[in-house]
């Protein structure tokens, strides 16, 4: 096979179809940019749930007079509460917490935030028992239990808000995807106008090359190579935007939930994560559709 | 070389058939003029031989290949021992004489010391040499049809079709181009010319098979145009 003969037939092409080559790069840059938010979606979503679930399940903040006097829960009702809240089914582990390491706890949260590190008090903050529930354990029932038990200011259930915010994340990942497949569907059938286009503009040659006894993969070849070509610029184009985004947009957008300590902010690494992916879906989809077109709708 | 054994071809869209049952052979450096009226299937006698068309009924043998049982993938190399020339020759405009003669080695993949050797040969053969930068066109129709000869002859083939090669040239270059042809035939080269012009025909003295309606009404060593001409 000879590549300069090829790669001069696949230049040629795109040339010759400059318009429609543009409109199919654009198309396919955009698609693939709503397929690359997703994945990083779903990738913060996991490193998100990673991270929460990793903190308790439930965490029983302890009321003022218990959390100014027991530093260590050796006494009554902080004590008692521990035993019970071990001996509990399906509880995993307890871990106490004193204000002064709740305090280091939140001044470590808050760590890009000045502000909320400077009124943080300790004495505002309450001592807490951190409490990790096995697998398929509902924590609403350890939340109802001992709500009302002496000492304790109240029960929050962690994985309620994990469940919600994980949810919301989910909505935004699934709404990506959708417009994602629209998009993708519009670049597939631009792929396949522009093979066609490009094939009834080149009849001639591929007749001749039909009749010299040119094989079917060495006529085919070249129309492939564009659509490929095409593809992977459109790839390329769109983990460019997904950096533009990120700079423009996104790490603005996000601020709120990376201070909150809810999500990481999203990083050159995490782009560099999905664009293999992206220019290997471009190569394998405009590669695919090409030669479908090419068996379905061209004579070569 | 080529042999046709009770061949019929039938179309959807036509009532009769395109050939009804053609038996014809012809020997290895053979010359033979297809004739007959539009519509009589000369066509489709050259479309069988280059596996354009598949035959509806019998056998079509072309250098010990049975075309109609050819594997799709081996359809390109019967392809390349069949040349073929069109009365519209068929170049590529964007492309000089030399690089549309190259681009029938190109593409079946010869290596480019082997193009570099042969292409100024055969435009030699077919009195292009000088004129091998020129584009088509820049060139006389009958020089255009050379080019296309040029390019079916490059690869060497052991057939060379040619359907109605002077049916856009003047009766002289109509004149030059035969004897072109006549030239590639005596290399050995086996030659088939579907064509309607009755002065090329008489004039050469050549076997003539005559198609109507899809059938051989007339197959003569030495014939002429139209009987008792």
């Amino acid at each position: 096979m000879r590549a300069s003969f090829v790669s001069s037939e696949v230049v040629n092409g795109l040339r010759r179809n400059v318009s429609m080559t543009i409109a199919m790069i654009l198309t396919t840059a955009v698609s693939l940019t709503l397929l690359g938010s997703g994945l990083v979606v779903v990738r913060k979503v996991d490193q998100a749930q990673e991270s929460l679930q990793q903190a308790a399940d439930v965490v029983v903040y302890l009321n003022d007079d218990v959390s100014a006097n027991d530093s260590t829960c050796e006494q009554q009702p902080c004590a008692g509460l521990r035993s019970e809240l071990e001996q509990a089914s399906g509880v995993q582990s307890v871990e106490y917490q004193n204000r002064q390491q709740v305090y280091q706890r939140a001044i470590k949260k808050f760590e890009n935030r000045p502000e909320l590190r400077e009124i943080a008090r300790p004495e505002a903050l309450p001592a807490a028992l951190w409490v990790e529930l096995g697998q398929n354990v509902d924590p609403a029932a350890v939340q109802q239990q001992f709500g009302d038990s002496a000492g304790v200011a109240n029960v929050d259930n962690q994985s309620e808000f994990v469940q919600q915010m994980v949810g919301k994340l989910n909505d935004v990942r699934d709404g990506t995807f959708l417009i994602a497949a629209l998009q993708a569907f519009a670049a597939l059938l631009l792929i396949s106008n522009t093979i066609q286009l490009s094939a009834f503009n080149r009849r001639t040659e591929t007749g001749i090359m039909r009749l010299v006894g040119a094989s079917r993969w060495y006529t085919q070849l070249p129309f492939l190579l564009e659509a490929m070509v095409s593809g992977i610029i459109g790839s390329l184009a769109a983990v460019g935007l997904l950096v533009v985004i990120k700079e423009a947009f996104l790490d603005g957008l996000m601020q709120p939930l990376t201070n909150a300590g809810l999500l990481t902010p999203v990083s050159y690494a995490d782009i560099a994560f999905v664009s293999p992916v992206l220019v290997l879906v471009a190569s394998v989809i405009s590669g695919l559709t090409g030669y479908l077109t090419l068996r379905l709708y061209v004579r070569i | 070389m080529i042999r046709l054994e009770h061949v019929s071809k039938t179309y959807k869209t036509l009532a009769r058939p395109a050939l009804d049952d053609v038996s014809v052979s012809v020997d290895k450096g053979e010359f033979v003029f297809l004739i007959g009226p539009s519509g009589s299937g000369k066509s489709t006698f050259l479309q069988l031989l280059l596996r354009e068309e598949v035959p509806s009924d019998g056998r079509v043998i072309v250098a010990d290949w049975n075309v109609a049982k050819l594997p799709r993938r081996r359809v390109p190399k019967l392809r390349q021992r069949v040349g073929c020339v069109f009365q519209d020759f068929r170049l590529l405009n964007n492309k000089t004489v030399s690089e549309n003669v190259a681009f029938a080695l190109e593409v079946i993949g010869k290596p480019r010391h082997t193009i570099r050797k042969v292409v100024p040969e055969v435009l030699q053969l077919v009195g292009l040499d000088g004129k091998a930068d020129r584009m088509p066109a820049e060139l006389s129709g009958g020089e255009q049809q050379r080019v296309a000869i040029a390019r079916a002859f490059v690869n060497r083939p052991l057939v060379l079709m040619c359907d109605e090669p002077t049916g856009n040239l003047d009766p002289d270059t109509s004149q030059d181009i035969m004897l072109l042809l006549e030239r590639i035939n005596r290399t050995g080269t086996t030659l088939v010319m579907a064509t309607h012009d009755h002065s090329i025909v008489d004039s050469m003295r050549r076997r003539v098979v005559e198609l109507s309606h899809g059938k051989v009404i007339r197959d003569d060593a030495r014939g002429v145009y139209g009987v008792g001409r």
